[in-house]
This record gives C-alpha cells, sequence and structure tokens, in this order.
C-alpha cells in the first residue's frame, strides 16, 4: 500500500521517474537487463539531447548507471537500471495502482 | 491496460523489434541455400565453408548495420532463455543436417547397405522435412517470431514434394526454399535501411557525455 502523508499530496510520488520522458525511459529499462542509446531513443522516440538530460537525471537520482565503453575504436554507452532504480519503479507502480484504485466508483 | 501488460506491451514491441531487420531470415535462407547447393554440385563442404566463414562475416555485417540503426539491448530472463535455445535448436538442426549430407554421401559410396539405411533413405526426405519444418516452427514458437512459422511449412510442404515426385532432387527444393528464405530477408533489409536511417554514433555519445 502507498503511503500516505498528514497533509498536502496524499501519495509521495517519486517525481523522478512520474515525469512523463523519464517514466518512458525507465519503463524500457525495467523491461530489458541493458540497453545503448540508440536503442532508448528509437523506442521512446526522444531525442538525443532529451534522452541525455533526462538518463542524467536518473543517473543523479542513483536510478541507473551508465555504462561508456569503446567498441570498434568507436564510443558505445550501455544503460541500465540500478537495484535501486528498480525498486522504485516498483514502488511508484505500485503507488499508481492503489492511487487509481482508490477512485470512488 | 494493466500496469503490467502495458510493460508486457513495450517489452514486446521492443523483442519483436530485433527482428525487423531480416538479418535471421538472410542467415537461414542462405544456410538452406548453401546445403541445396552442396546437393547439387556434389560438394558438401560447401555448407561447412558458410559455417566457418560465411556465418560469421554475416553476424559482423548484421551488428554493422543494424545496431547503429536500432540499438542494441540485453533482454532479461524468458527472452535471453528463448534466444539461447533457438540458437541450439538451430545449430544443432544445421549439424545435423550436414551429418546427413555426409551420410547420404558415404551410403551413395559404399558397397552393400544394411536394409534399415535403405529404408531411411527412401523416406529421408520427408525426416529431413519434418525436422528442419520443426525446428523452424519451434524456434518461433519459442521467439514469438511468426515468419518462421511460414519458413518451417514452406520447408516441409518443398521436402514433401520432393518426396511425392519422381525424379524431382532435393539439392533443387532446398535450393528454391532457401532462395526464397533469403530473397525475403534481404527484401526486409532494405526496406530497414530505408525505415531507420543510420545514426551518428559518435556525435550522439559525444552528446551523451556533454550533459
Amino acid at each position: 500500500m502507498a503511503k500516505r502523508r498528514e497533509e498536502g499530496t496524499p501519495y509521495e510520488i517519486d517525481r523522478t521517474i512520474h515525469e512523463p520522458a523519464r517514466l518512458l525511459v525507465t519503463a524500457h529499462l525495467y523491461v530489458v537487463e541493458s540497453a545503448d542509446y540508440v536503442f532508448l531513443m528509437q523506442n521512446t522516440g526522444l531525442t538525443w539531447g532529451n534522452l541525455s538530460s533526462h538518463l542524467s537525471k536518473l543517473e543523479a537520482a542513483g536510478y541507473v548507471e551508465i555504462i561508456k565503453e569503446f567498441v570498434q575504436k568507436k564510443p558505445h554507452t550501455m544503460v541500465h537500471l540500478t537495484p535501486e532504480g528498480r525498486a522504485a519503479f516498483d514502488a511508484y507502480r505500485l503507488q499508481m495502482k492503489a492511487l487509481f484504485d482508490d477512485l470512488p466508483g | 491496460m494493466t500496469d503490467r501488460s502495458m510493460l508486457r506491451a513495450i517489452e514486446k514491441r521492443a523483442w519483436l523489434r530485433t527482428f525487423e531487420h531480416g538479418m535471421w531470415d538472410v542467415g537461414i535462407g542462405s544456410i538452406f541455400l548453401l546445403f541445396g547447393l552442396s546437393i547439387i554440385t556434389e560438394f558438401p563442404a560447401l555448407a561447412a565453408i558458410w559455417v566457418a566463414s560465411f556465418y560469421p562475416a554475416l553476424r559482423q555485417t548484421g551488428r554493422k548495420l543494424v545496431v547503429p540503426r536500432v540499438g542494441q539491448a540485453q533482454f532479461r530472463g524468458r527472452r535471453k532463455r528463448a534466444m539461447a535455445n533457438t540458437t541450439w535448436i538451430l545449430t544443432g538442426v544445421a549439424v545435423m543436417g550436414l551429418g546427413t549430407f555426409l551420410f547420404m554421401f558415404w551410403q551413395s559410396s559404399a558397397a552393400e547397405t544394411p536394409a534399415w539405411v535403405e529404408w531411411i533413405t527412401q523416406h529421408f526426405v520427408i525426416f529431413i522435412g519434418l525436422i528442419w519444418g520443426g525446428a523452424l516452427a519451434v524456434s518461433a514458437w519459442i521467439l514469438h517470431f511468426p515468419r518462421l512459422y511460414a519458413y518451417g511449412a514452406l520447408m516441409f510442404g518443398s521436402l514433401l514434394v520432393t518426396d511425392l515426385i519422381e525424379g524431382y532432387h532435393l539439392g533443387i527444393s532446398l535450393t528454391i526454399v532457401g532462395g526464397i528464405i533469403l530473397v525475403t530477408g534481404l527484401l526486409l533489409l532494405l526496406r530497414f535501411i530505408r525505415k531507420y536511417p543510420k545514426q551518428d554514433l559518435t556525435e550522439s555519445e559525444n552528446h551523451g557525455q556533454a550533459t
């Protein structure tokens, strides 16, 4: 069950994940083990700039790990959800579910 | 739609995109084509040469064409197992096919043939059709990759016809089936290249580092 606040917002929603573009990125990373920038861009429809800035925010929150490597002398970046990111996404899902389940008929 | 089924839909869409490029079709088609040609030319090593040289080259080409366009992802759990299982099934069937041809060549040159070998030889085209068609259908089921069902049916149907029509050559049958699958793969690959322009990886990676 989601946590209820005493006052203000009834549910503590993780705003890092809640933002639509980041939610899309996190959802795609949740269903795979890891993915590169091109994969995320193609599947989310985000531009490079957008994707980079959202991934930076997710990385700062400790939800994703960005691994930069060189494949055949070309830079290649893989991204994956950290255990904290996965747990945060699970918690977010449950919160949203609880929020909508509580709506009166 | 529940949150779980939405996530499943996201995962399925991303997974199916990994088959959009047609490289699987090119790989499968070319191996059947070369099996067919190896029978027609009576040069069984042709298929072995494919496994040793052409297949790794095809994988490399695939990587160069596909990854810069749609990127790459490591899938989780059942998808990962599905890919590993299918690779084993198709490799096993390819090796079995190669073994069958070597057996055929050995049998045709042997002076005396045992009765059971004679029986297998008489019906072996049907066996091959069942094994290869079945392997493609099982792979389609494991991978959720519907085109492979069609290829399995095409393979079995073609080899059934070969068995029924007197004098119809197995090599020609395999070459035609392999050719059809190969051409389908190449057409899909062309469509894929047009649909997804190549991303400049260097620029994008630098972009990623800048933010």
